[in-house]
């Protein structure tokens, strides 16, 4: 993608190029359905002083939306996949059950960190008046 | 892909959150980027999720719309617009996406449809695997269907200016936003009001001189019985003054209804001596108040006043009196300065006769204290 910006010679011709890809990309979005719902983007953004009747660019907020809960849930992925690599193997017999990939506060907060959003945690957070009674059951 | 873990514990959750206090208004919309962000860790490969990390990261998920919402309309804004195209949605993102860095950030005239960001959106929609969101949502907040106020046009009325358009909303009824002035009613004549109140006063005088008269008559009658004295009475009032709230609703005799008599609490009180001394002691003050009266009472008669009270014209007069008049002039100079003793010693006369009400009033209520006086 660099080379549309080095080349300022060629820049009307990607620019034109880009602006194709854009359009194409635009008209995919009304056959795309994001997983964040419309009504949930138009509602936020209707709150926020947002006005625009088009649907794709509703979408595209969506989308980008998507994308980036995305890049932090799979960076939350790797940080727990690579805690879970660490233990060690004899301890790993007993933490079976802690084998399943879970998104936790731990990792979720790894992840944020990198993404400008600093999230304090406390040590012990009771979630529910159940938290802690039968945690490995809760989280089914 | 495993479908269970997430779905269930976002239903618990939702179910959950219901019962702790009052609904918000903001509930809905938090619920449903709940599920979708579940939906979204689905998607990258977790098996489960926490529910701080689920309720941090749809927070941070609504955030992050918002924030788009919010820059997109700014550049909307600056750019003399209302509403938002691609290219303000494309600068909102790259702002957002300044703290992550995207290709081409570096530049500064670059073009907005090359952006990095949007290139790396389309990388991903294009690679991503298509997940709806798993139900159907009604469109929200619900906006209920609103009556809109007729115009004029419907109304079938006339604009009340040339101005006013007639497909406009009609005006309310006149009567709920016009005002409508009040004129003070009453007549400030202070004149009048003094002579009505001066009447007002006289008349309740009256009534306490009758009232006191009538006991005084009473007493020296010398009722040997209250009894007597309670069948006695009403007849009297009766040929007295004629009052008609003042007569007896029943023939006396008949029964003993009448108790809303004076003589009855005086007879009631500890002896009868008592009552007579009462009235014995301010037989005084009474006389004064009821020889004011008389006079009064004759209207504006107040050529009596000169032959009644010689006595204390002469003392106002003696200071200031060039002797050798003769009697007819000093009595029209009587007559010239009258209006001013007069209202002096009105005054005078009423803080008497106030005290001597006072008086009489305190020996009523409380017979006891006056065998000490």
């Amino acid at each position: 993608m660099n080379n549309h910006h080095g080349q300022s010679q060629q820049s009307s011709e990607s620019k034109h190029d880009d602006d194709a890809a854009l359009t194409d990309f635009l008209a995919s979005l009304m056959e795309y359905t994001p997983t964040v719902p419309d009504e949930l983007v138009e509602h936020y953004l209707g709150k926020s002083g947002f006005q625009c009747p088009d649907v794709r660019l509703t979408r595209l907020v969506a989308v980008a939306t998507q994308k980036f809960v995305a890049d932090i849930a799979s960076d939350a992925l790797q940080h727990c996949k690579a805690r879970q690599a660490s233990v060690v193997k004899d301890k790993r017999d007993k933490q079976q059950k802690d084998k399943r990939l879970i998104l936790t506060m731990d990792d979720l907060s790894k992840a944020l960190r990198e993404y400008g959003v600093n999230v304090k945690h406390q040590e012990y957070f009771a979630d529910s008046p159940s938290a802690g009674l039968d945690t490995a059951s809760r989280d089914e | 892909m495993n479908n269970g873990g997430v779905n269930t514990t976002t239903g618990n959750e939702t179910k959950a959150d219901a019962p702790g206090g009052r609904a918000k208004a903001d509930d809905f919309a938090r619920a449903v980027s709940r599920v979708a962000v579940a939906q979204i860790c689905e998607g990258v490969g977790f098996e489960s999720v926490r529910d701080s990390g689920l309720d941090s990261l749809s927070d941070i998920a609504i955030r992050y719309l918002h924030d788009i919402g919010k820059a997109a309309s700014f550049y909307a804004n600056i750019s003399g617009r209302t509403h938002c195209n691609v290219f303000d949605i494309i600068r909102a993102l790259e702002d957002l996406g300044n703290f992550q860095g995207f290709s081409g950030a570096s530049g500064v005239s670059h073009c907005l449809a090359s952006s990095g960001t949007v290139m790396e959106i389309l990388d991903y929609a294009q690679s991503a695997e298509e997940v709806p969101f798993n139900q159907s949502i009604a469109r929200f907040p619900v906006a209920r269907d609103r009556r809109l106020i007729p115009s004029f046009t419907q109304m079938g009325e006339t604009p009340p200016g040339k101005h006013v358009p007639a497909w406009l909303p009609a005006l309310p009824d006149p009567h709920t936003y016009k005002q409508t002035p009040v004129w003070n009613e009453r007549k400030s004549d202070l004149r009048a009001d003094k002579i009505e109140q001066a009447r007002q006063r006289r008349n309740a005088e009256r009534s306490l001189l009758n009232l006191q008269q009538r006991l005084a008559q009473f007493g020296s009658a010398g009722a040997s019985t209250s009894n007597i004295a309670q069948h006695h009475q009403p007849k009297e009032l009766k040929a007295d003054e004629g009052n008609p709230y003042l007569t007896t609703p029943l023939p006396p005799g008949e029964k003993e209804v009448a108790s809303v008599n004076l003589p009855v609490m005086l007879s009631n009180g500890p002896t009868k001596e008592n009552s007579l001394s009462v009235l014995e002691t301010f037989a005084p003050a009474i006389e004064a108040v009821k020889d004011r009266f008389c006079e009064d009472g004759d209207g504006d008669d107040n050529k009596v006043l000169p032959d009644k009270r010689p006595a204390i014209h002469f003392k106002f007069k003696t200071g200031k009196k060039v002797f050798g008049q003769s009697s007819d002039l000093n009595l029209h100079n009587k007559y010239l300065s009258r209006p001013v003793s007069l209202i002096g010693r009105e005054e005078e006369r009423d803080d008497k006769k106030r005290r001597a009400e006072y008086i009489l009033r305190q020996a009523m209520e409380n017979p006891q204290e006056l065998t000490q006086m």
